[in-house]
């Protein structure tokens, strides 16, 4: 990660209190038959925030952050409650309200990188699209800048990697790819739904350790939606825990993890200390 | 993309066969030997011979100048036709995707009815309606053609819309005419490409069935169709009449087939073979 900031005045600002960038409010979301997904999330985020969304599958995670993203899937409709975003209303937007706010002030990064890429058009290009749409650029200073995001990005070969098609990369080379788009235009919030699920730990570890670094160059208040409490653990100030479509618990990380208080998020907790490596580790030396 | 079917040896051969014909389209008039309208009651259903190549007619006039001359006629009113059926059906096909329900249930209903009526008599009847032409005839035969397109193109749009990385262009703000043009189109235009040179062979045969029923051509003028029936009229006295039209034919529809079967292997869909006799019997043994 080199050292110059993609925008410097937006870096955090800690000493002042900070007006929440996002702020979502008893969001309900059901089915077109009645029939409630998601029974009233609540929580703000602040400007170079990072929130941890934790819950196991069906929770309401990944449709909570549709939700905030205006893509829920047909048949699926917020029904009550409010997302606001720096004093917009997401939640009656129309699609040409949409495009301002796409790209440019909320972008999203997702599972499986592979599927997110045009699988004919070489990744450069992708990301030079993204950069000559979204903020204008002439079609040199896009492929100049989509350099230089790659090598922000880790990405060591840039220029070799700039010419390649997805196939031709590995995921976590992939995923970083996407986070240069979805970062390109430095919008203010970033939605990681189940970002780093599908790369091994390592490569897990190193985009997690990229996506912190932009949050405190950028300003930006990150969302980050996981099953995993080490990965939440590893980036988030705040957490909510959900099961079946409600939050059972929400806090600060470092209390929420340490000192959980609801038997759910007591027991995720547990497993993890159960089924996690320190444990083994840890048998093996008092076996010896 | 003609590097990749070139891959192909029967392609190779295919682009030269289809070469040689779209020059005999393009020049075959100017380098026509007699006007091929000329009579010669001297020389009345010859054979070929040092003078006329390919014989004379009924009436004496030169067939291998009526030939060439009939090249242009035959060749344009295939490309009509497809061009006709490509832009009924292209078009729609994408609208159905991208533009909502209704549309989306109107061009299907509609394209399901013109899929149920047959070629020749529907163009024998718009013919009829609008005035005996080959243009008329060629366009009825374009329209019933566009389902072909229209399945195609929304197939592949289809895929394309559902994708997550229309999906990832969306959230980064890109509009419909940005995904179609960026995303579908490039995903649209193989298909559609092999579909354009299925078609063109399969619309040549119709040109050719039609000025052979004698359909949208006024009787001097000459066409392959319309040489191959007048051979087959004379088969008794001028035996070799319709074997070089037919040839013609044949050699046309082959070449834009072998092309279009390069191009679908090419873009990564390889025809599915039926198994091997071997691997069938080794089974059961």
């Amino acid at each position: 990660m080199s050292t110059d900031t993609l925008d410097a005045t937006s870096a955090p600002d800690t000493t002042r209190p900070r007006r929440p960038v996002l702020t979502v409010s008893d969001l309900r979301i059901a089915l077109d038959d009645g029939t409630e997904l998601v029974r009233g999330v609540d929580f703000s985020l602040a400007p170079g925030e990072a929130l941890g969304i934790v819950g196991e599958s069906g929770s309401g995670k990944s449709l909570t952050c549709r939700a905030i993203l205006g893509i829920l899937p047909g048949g699926i409709d917020v029904t009550a409650g409010s997302i606001d975003f720096d004093g917009i209303e997401l939640t009656d937007l129309g699609r040409k309200q949409w495009r301002p706010l796409r790209g440019t002030r909320i972008a999203a990064v997702f599972q499986d990188p592979a599927s997110y890429l045009n699988p004919s058009i070489r990744v450069g290009e992708q990301l030079a699209e993204a950069l000559r749409s979204t903020l204008g650029l002439s079609r040199a200073d896009a492929k100049r800048r989509g350099l230089e995001l790659f090598r922000k990005m880790g990405l060591i070969d840039a220029d070799t990697v700039y010419r390649q098609y997805p196939h031709e990369l590995s995921g976590g080379m992939l995923q970083r790819v996407l986070i240069a788009i979805a970062v390109s235009a430095e919008p203010e919030l970033l939605i990681a739904d189940e970002a780093t699920t599908a790369l091994d730990v390592t490569v897990q570890a190193e985009v997690l350790d990229l996506l912190e670094d932009l949050r405190e160059e950028l300003g930006l208040a990150l969302v980050l939606v996981s099953h995993d409490l080490a990965v939440v653990a590893q980036v988030c100030d705040s957490v909510i825990v959900m099961r079946d479509g409600a939050v059972v618990e929400s806090g600060r990380a470092d209390d929420l993890l340490t000192a959980p208080r609801h038997e759910y998020t007591r027991q995720l907790v547990d497993n993890h200390r159960e089924y996690g490596l320190e444990s083994f580790i840890g048998k093996e030396a008092a076996r010896v | 993309m003609l590097t990749a079917i070139l891959r192909y040896h029967s392609a190779r051969a295919a682009v030269i066969v289809l070469g040689l014909i779209v020059a005999l389209a393009l020049f075959g008039p100017v380098l026509a030997p007699f006007d091929p309208l000329e009579q010669d009651t001297s020389a009345i259903l010859q054979g070929p011979s040092g003078t006329h190549w390919l014989g004379t007619d009924n009436v004496g006039r030169d067939v291998f100048s009526r030939l060439l001359a009939g090249s242009t006629v035959s060749v344009l009113s295939a490309l009509q036709c497809v061009v006709v059926g490509f832009l009924l059906g292209v078009i729609p096909g994408f609208l159905s995707v991208y533009l909502g329900r209704s549309v989306e249930w109107f061009t299907l209903r509609l394209m399901d009815a013109l899929i149920t009526l047959p070629f020749l008599v529907f163009a024998v009847a718009m013919t009829a309606l609008l005035g005996n032409g080959l243009a008329q005839a060629m366009f009825a035969v374009g329209i019933l053609i566009a389902p072909a397109f229209y399945r195609v193109t929304r197939a592949a749009a289809l895929t394309v819309a559902n994708s997550q990385y229309v999906e990832a262009a969306e959230l980064m703000g890109a509009d419909t005419s940005w995904i179609i043009r960026r995303h579908a189109v490039r995903k649209v235009l193989p298909a559609v490409g092999v579909t354009f040179a299925a078609m063109t062979g399969a619309s040549l045969v119709i040109v050719s069935s039609l000025t052979f029923l004698g359909i949208g051509v006024v009787p001097p003028d000459p066409t392959w169709g319309g040489l191959l029936a007048s051979g087959l009229q004379y088969l008794y006295q001028v035996p070799f009449g319709p074997v070089v039209p037919a040839l013609l034919i044949v050699a046309t529809v082959w070449a834009l087939n072998a092309i279009a079967d390069a191009l679908r292997d090419a873009t990564g869909r390889p025809a599915r073979r039926a198994p091997r006799k071997q691997e069938v019997t080794s089974d059961v043994h």
